[in-house]
């Protein structure tokens, strides 16, 4: 029997995995010094500033912190004048730091688990979080170079922060956020994402998988079906969050040989007040029958271990699990004996 | 001639262009009306690129930029509130959301269809939706949106308040965001229900049509 690690690993090499990967199970999600000198919101604190400039809340029934744009809370001010305001967070940090982080990381048994740095904000969400979603978006069209200029900024400053990371935590997997579309669309148009992104991640990400990374799992809880090719060449080998309205099936039929999907569970089918087992059950078998499992991995869009309402992401797990043990003949304990305990982030 | 210059502008979203090419029709002796008629209708070309996916949100939001730098030239020669003939409509994200994009293209598509908008942002509690109708007579439709499902129960006190109010056969309520359904609209008390911005601005004129 493979371990949760090895089994993620032979599902996103189109190998041989012996059950379906249970969601976020294979990967241990850690931090790094700047994640941890970041402000840290809870529930119910309102306008914190990070190391951004970026106002921050998180009002009490979201699922996490939300960039608030008020006209006075905006950074970029004048876009085309953006270096007068955006004015990157350092990232040297004392060895005590980097020290916390390693001790965290020795402490994950690496052969059940990738050990996954955590990245987020990314470009396009650092973008719109400095200046407003609709300020942004137009000034994709409206200020190429000027966006080209601030994205070279982003990307330089994140290619730091992999050097730091890579230099002193040595991860095998990389768990990034950059949310690119809504749930029917891709925000951008695809020649436009890939105009201004494509160069930026492959060099982000090809940072990373020549510095000891052997899987790049980028989050986007949206449609991004029709930005798969340029995902490719940016070197994702899974996207996380991929919803229902992609087509998964169509996706990986086209595109599975090339990436992996890790999804297809959408929130708002299971993650709703009054959820039951049953519901879990029923879009998890669903995800398994439709989408198969080679380069594939059944889990909530969400993109981190939890979900909105106490319980659902553990009824996912828990029917994920009954699953695999009715179909591939293992019993609820050796699939514990071969992973670490389940790990709710939210 | 000029009236293509400025349909084809404002569908292009030349928000730069846009202002010269509206003074430009007027001074050739072209009605205001009919100036702001045709970038209307251009608007309706961009919500339904929009909705058939050939234009994606930068696009939709250049165009509605264009259109609003031509009804600022236009205004002075507009009888009073022809910007806004078809009506006043409130529109809000509930609270405890504070999700902008998706509230603010349906706000700018209801608004280049002829109507005058009256955003009260996001997070925006039930009681501030029932004093901005009080504060503002005449409002034709009220449209509130969410985009989580934890604030789908937001949404519901929402549209429950609205449908207590003494006035509420006089308005329209209309519902959005991406986790709602036409299901959850008629199970709410809402009169319509669009799954996106082309949608609203169309589904607004129908309403108050009927």
């Amino acid at each position: 029997m493979l371990t949760a690690k090895e089994n993620m690993r032979e599902t996103v090499r189109g190998g041989n995995p012996d059950r379906f990967v249970n969601q976020y199970e294979a990967v241990s999600i850690l931090m790094h010094p700047y994640m941890m000198t970041q402000p840290l919101l809870k529930r119910g604190m309102e306008n914190v500033v990070n190391g951004w400039g970026v106002t921050n809340s998180f009002p009490e029934n979201v699922p996490g912190a939300f960039p608030v744009h008020t006209p006075d809370k905006i950074v970029v001010k004048d876009f085309e004048n953006w270096r007068d305001y955006v004015h990157a967070p350092s990232l040297k940090f004392s060895d005590e730091l980097w020290n916390i982080c390693k001790d965290m990381y020795a402490a994950v048994d690496g052969t059940k688990a990738y050990k996954a740095a955590f990245v987020a904000p990314g470009i396009f969400e650092q973008v719109h979080h400095l200046c407003s979603m609709q300020e942004a978006l137009m000034d994709y069209m409206e200020y190429p170079d000027e966006m080209h200029d601030l994205i070279k900024y982003l990307t330089d400053w994140e290619l730091e922060l992999a050097e730091g990371i890579c230099s002193n935590l040595h991860p095998d997997a990389i768990l990034h956020h950059d949310d690119w579309g809504s749930e029917l669309n891709s925000f951008l148009r695809p020649s436009i994402f890939e105009d201004f992104f494509l160069e930026a991640y492959q060099k982000i990400y090809g940072y990373y998988h020549s510095h000891g990374v052997e899987l790049i799992i980028h989050h986007s809880d949206s449609y991004c079906a029709n930005l798969l090719p340029t995902m490719i060449d940016m070197g994702i080998d899974v996207w996380q969050g991929c919803m229902h309205s992609n087509n998964v099936p169509e996706c990986l039929a086209k595109y599975g040989d090339k990436i992996s999907f890790m999804g297809e569970i959408d929130n708002k089918q299971v993650d709703f007040e009054g959820w039951t087992y049953a519901d879990c059950e029923k879009a998890a078998v669903h995800a398994m029958e439709t989408c198969g499992m080679k380069h594939f991995i059944p889990c909530i869009t969400q993109g981190g271990p939890g979900s909105l309402y106490k319980g659902t992401y553990q009824g996912l797990w828990d029917a994920i699990d009954d699953y695999n043990c009715k179909h591939f003949g293992f019993t609820k304990e050796q699939l514990e004996a071969q992973r670490l305990p389940i790990s709710i982030m939210f | 001639m000029s009236l293509e210059n400025v349909h084809d502008l404002v569908v292009r979203g030349k928000a730069k262009l846009v202002p010269a090419a509206v003074q430009e029709t007027l001074d050739e002796g072209v009605e205001a009306s009919k100036i702001l008629d045709t970038m209307i209708s251009a608007m309706d070309v961009v919500g339904e690129n929009f909705k058939n996916g050939t234009i994606f949100v930068p696009e939709m939001l250049i165009a509605a930029k264009a259109m609003k730098k031509g009804v600022e030239v236009l205004k002075p020669h507009l009888a009073s509130g022809a910007a806004g003939a078809l009506g006043k409509v409130i529109i809000g994200t509930v609270a405890g959301d504070l999700h902008d994009i998706g509230k603010n293209l349906v706000a700018m598509m209801i608004e280049s269809a002829g109507f005058e908008v009256i955003d009260l942002g996001v997070d925006v509690p039930v009681e501030k939706f029932l004093a901005a109708y009080e504060e503002n007579p005449g409002v034709k439709i009220v449209a509130c949106s969410a985009l989580l499902t934890t604030t789908m129960p937001a949404l519901q006190e929402t549209v429950t308040a609205l449908n207590a109010a003494p006035w509420r056969k006089d308005v329209k309520v209309m519902v959005g965001g991406a986790p709602i359904t036409q299901e959850f609209a008629d199970k709410i008390g809402a009169d319509a229900y669009t799954p996106d911005a082309a949608s609203a601005a169309k589904k607004a004129k129908e309403l108050v049509a009927a």
